[in-house]
């Protein structure tokens, strides 16, 4: 059995004039932390999209667990766990409805895993989703994608909706125990300091181009100046530099 | 941009742009027909009451429904939330609650005003022989010059204050609406029905304009300053015990939740829109009793044809499957992420529309004969139906009222799923050069269609050439099953089982189609083939194969 969880290979796409991915190849073993970093439009989401089959390749290949997620969606969908930047979770369910309806989708799925986590994200059962708060939307969007435990997580902007007690504490939890578990997590951000709080290895997307990709011990050993090494903010910069004309957030 | 009451008018006309051009072609087209026949020698004959009905009725009351989607912020707003409808964003706009309420107010009114005010004087119009020797035989119909207007903008008034109104209880503005709009709407009946003079009409409605303001001013007010009233508590002890009956043991299967999930998110509008339209209708069979008994069965005919009716404007409803994102038209990831195949996912969609058209016959079918027994028009039924069985025998009316009913089931069913495969297939550009095609095809049908009533030798070659064209027809569809049936195989979308099942039972309706056809016309006068084509067109097939196909592409871009 291969080890490589996700891999894509020479991977373009474009919308209209506008080329989102330009020969991306990316490989992803099994039981790390990835984090994908790189400015609002720089292709990460449609990276993600890719991986989960809701873009098909234009041309290169992607394969998750081996699979092309476009020509056999429900044998690497069942695999995944995805919370969307988007987070479009019915408003018009309740939270225990979202809880009953989404554990018919996944056989593994632990039903008692599932109330620690909802009594830890603090989310009230007969509340409707609508009604939630975009930080508490978040959290019942990671309760459902953890609730089965994935054996590849992925994260579309995740910290994005979450507010800083969970991002900081229960989010960095949630992937280190996982990772400890053997199990994957592709996370997407342009929260830099977080990425380097919890990433084993960074992929660094810029104008649909891969400008970096390593273990992220492997980035600091080779980014010293002066014998200091440099954050992954700084080095994001060296790397993208004056062509982005702007910082993501640190 | 200096004013709000500009920018106002910007925002309306920006929602109104493309109704207004689809009425504009509409109007064009119709003028257009009638100068072209009138330049060919040909009569314009306009004095039936069906002309009128095709010719303004529709588009009037089709525009009328646009103009209170848009001009009470209807169309991306949840009516039965207890919050008010008036998007929230223009609270933070520095202009008054005054103006807040007053320019979408004096807006719809003017447009109600001015769309009914026009519809009304073409249908008085009573000027002849205008265009020198052509005879043009006007309608001149004897409808009120002012009220008609007055009621529309008087029912958009209080339809704007009842849907900007935070209510205590979820659902309570559907209720409250259609109780207040309802009330309205008797009262205009009566008004008919009686004949009062047009001075009465509008003395009652006048004054309603600047109480329904100051009601939508009093609840944009409360809305703004975010007052929602809160009455859950009253039913609190209820609801535990609603929820004590309530499922909570787990779906049996993926398939199962995902029925679960399309009936909550669509299935109860075919019956709720049924639900609210039937009262209405059925409360003419108490204006019927007194009237000549082809009143009754022309209410009938109309609840009968309120489910597929209904049915139209619910498949329109949810070709937008995610109205809050960016691409409103595209599957929303939490669907287009469930480890399902896109074959299931269609599925638990067709399963919901069979449990959603059964439901809302079930209710016509329960409610029409106690409308019937309370407002003592079932004996006018019954003496119709006895005539039936004495003119043509019991078994052939029993059986042609089941399968009118079969087929009225059949066609709601139909009308809920035949656009599915655009719908689904998530692209604007396709579903709104949809809607455009069949606006210009509403366009075109009327002229088009008293062209051919009007002409013999019309009527005679689309006869000799209606076989032909129904057997291109069949052609045609046989083809592109063909291709999507390929397409399906070779994506692997379907399984061979499923496509091969789904070709066997198409052909058993078919044939079961086609026998019932043959045993009701048994004449000489109607060819066998012709019957066996119409069958063939008649039962789905390439549309609803597209279905899956247009959901992987819209699941896999």
């Amino acid at each position: 059995m291969s080890d490589s969880v996700i891999n894509v290979s020479e991977l373009t796409r474009r919308f209209g004039a506008k080329t989102a991915l330009a020969s991306v190849s990316l490989s992803l073993s099994r039981g790390g932390v990835y984090g994908l970093v790189g400015l609002n439009g720089a292709g990460k989401t449609t990276f993600i999209r890719h991986v989960l089959g809701l873009l098909r390749a234009e041309s290169g290949s992607v394969r998750v667990f081996g699979k092309d997620p476009v020509a056999d969606p429900v044998a690497v969908l069942s695999r995944i766990g995805y919370l969307s930047e988007e987070n479009d979770l019915p408003g018009w369910m309740r939270v225990d409805e979202l809880i009953r309806y989404s554990r018919s989708f996944y056989p593994a799925w632990d039903d008692a895993y599932a109330e620690e986590l909802r009594q830890t994200f603090a989310l009230d059962p007969t509340a409707k989703i609508k009604t939630l708060s975009k930080g508490q939307k978040a959290r019942a969007g990671l309760l459902i994608a953890l609730s089965y435990r994935p054996e590849l997580l992925v994260l579309d902007e995740p910290s994005s909706g979450l507010d800083p007690i969970v991002r900081k504490d229960i989010l960095g939890a949630v992937i280190r125990t996982i990772a400890d578990e053997g199990r994957t997590v592709l996370f997407s951000s342009h929260l830099l300091d977080e990425v380097e709080q919890v990433a084993d290895h960074v992929t660094m997307i810029h104008q649909g181009r891969i400008v970096l990709s390593a273990p992220l011990s492997e980035i600091r050993e080779s980014h010293r100046v002066e014998g200091r090494v440099l954050s992954l903010d700084e080095i994001f910069v060296a790397r993208v530099g004056a062509a982005a004309g702007s910082v993501p957030e640190a | 941009m200096r004013s709000p009451a500009l920018a106002f008018a910007w925002e309306f006309g920006q929602k109104l742009r493309l109704g207004l051009i689809a009425l504009a072609i509409y109007a064009l087209g119709v003028v257009m027909t009638m100068l072209f026949r009138i330049k060919m020698g040909w009569p314009v004959s306009l004095g039936h009451d069906e002309d009128m009905a095709a010719l303004v009725a529709v588009p009037v009351a089709t525009t009328f429904l646009y103009f209170l989607g848009v001009f009470t912020f209807g169309f991306a707003s949840d009516l039965t939330a207890r919050e008010s409808t008036y998007p929230a964003r223009m609270f933070a706009l520095p202009v008054s609650t005054r103006a807040l309420t007053g320019w979408p107010m004096l807006y719809g009114t003017a447009a109600m005003m001015a769309l009914l005010l026009l519809s009304t004087s073409f249908v008085r119009w009573e000027t002849k022989g205008i265009l020198g020797r052509f005879v043009l035989e006007p309608w001149g119909f004897d409808v009120p010059a002012l009220w008609p207007a007055l009621l529309a903008a008087v029912f958009l008034a209080w339809t704007q204050a009842l849907t900007w109104m935070p209510y205590g209880l979820r659902g309570l503005r559907v209720i409250v609406a259609v109780l207040w709009l309802g009330t309205l709407d008797v009262i205009v009946f009566l008004a008919i029905h009686y004949e009062i003079p047009e001075h009465f009409m509008v003395a009652f409605l006048a004054p309603q304009l600047p109480l329904a303001y100051l009601a939508a001013r009093f609840a944009v007010a409360r809305a703004r300053r975010g007052e929602v009233p809160d009455w859950r508590g009253m039913f609190a002890r209820f609801g535990s015990s609603a929820g004590v009956l309530r499922r909570r043991d787990p779906f049996p299967s993926p398939k199962r939740a995902q029925v679960w999930f399309e009936w909550r998110l669509h299935g109860w509008s075919l019956p709720a829109l049924v639900a609210l339209v039937l009262p209405f209708e059925l409360g003419l069979l108490f204006l019927a009793r007194d009237e000549p008994p082809a009143m009754t069965f022309y209410t009938l005919l109309a609840v009968l044809l309120t489910p597929p009716l209904m049915a139209g404007f619910v498949a329109a409803m949810v070709s937008k499957s995610n109205p809050s994102a960016r691409d409103s038209y595209g599957l929303p990831p939490f669907t287009a992420t469930r480890p399902l195949t896109s074959a299931a996912l269609i599925a638990a969609k067709l399963k919901v529309t069979v449990w959603s058209t059964l439901a809302a016959w079930l209710l016509v079918l329960v409610v029409t004969p106690l409308a019937l027994a309370l407002s003592d028009t079932l004996p006018v039924v019954i003496a119709k139906v006895n005539e039936g069985i004495e003119t043509f025998g019991s078994a052939r009316i029993v059986v042609t009222m089941l399968l009118s009913l079969v087929a009225l089931m059949a066609s709601t069913w139909k009308r809920l799923v035949h656009s599915l495969f655009l719908d689904l297939s998530g692209r604007e550009w396709l579903i709104k050069s949809s809607v455009l095609l069949a606006l210009s095809v509403l366009v075109i049908i009327w002229p088009l269609g008293a062209w051919i009533h009007d002409d013999d030798n019309v009527q005679a070659a689309l006869l000799d050439a209606l076989p032909l064209a129904l057997a291109v027809l069949v052609c045609v569809k046989i083809c592109a099953a063909f291709w999507i049936a390929t397409r399906l195989y070779d994506g692997r979308l379907v399984s061979d089982r499923t496509l091969v099942s789904g070709a066997f039972c198409w052909l058993v309706a078919v044939l079961a189609l086609y026998g019932l056809l043959v045993w009701f016309w048994s004449t000489p006068h109607v060819a066998r083939y012709f019957l066996l084509l119409i069958a063939i067109l008649e039962i789905p097939l390439a549309r609803l194969s597209a279905a899956p196909l247009a959901l992987a592409w819209n699941r896999h871009r």
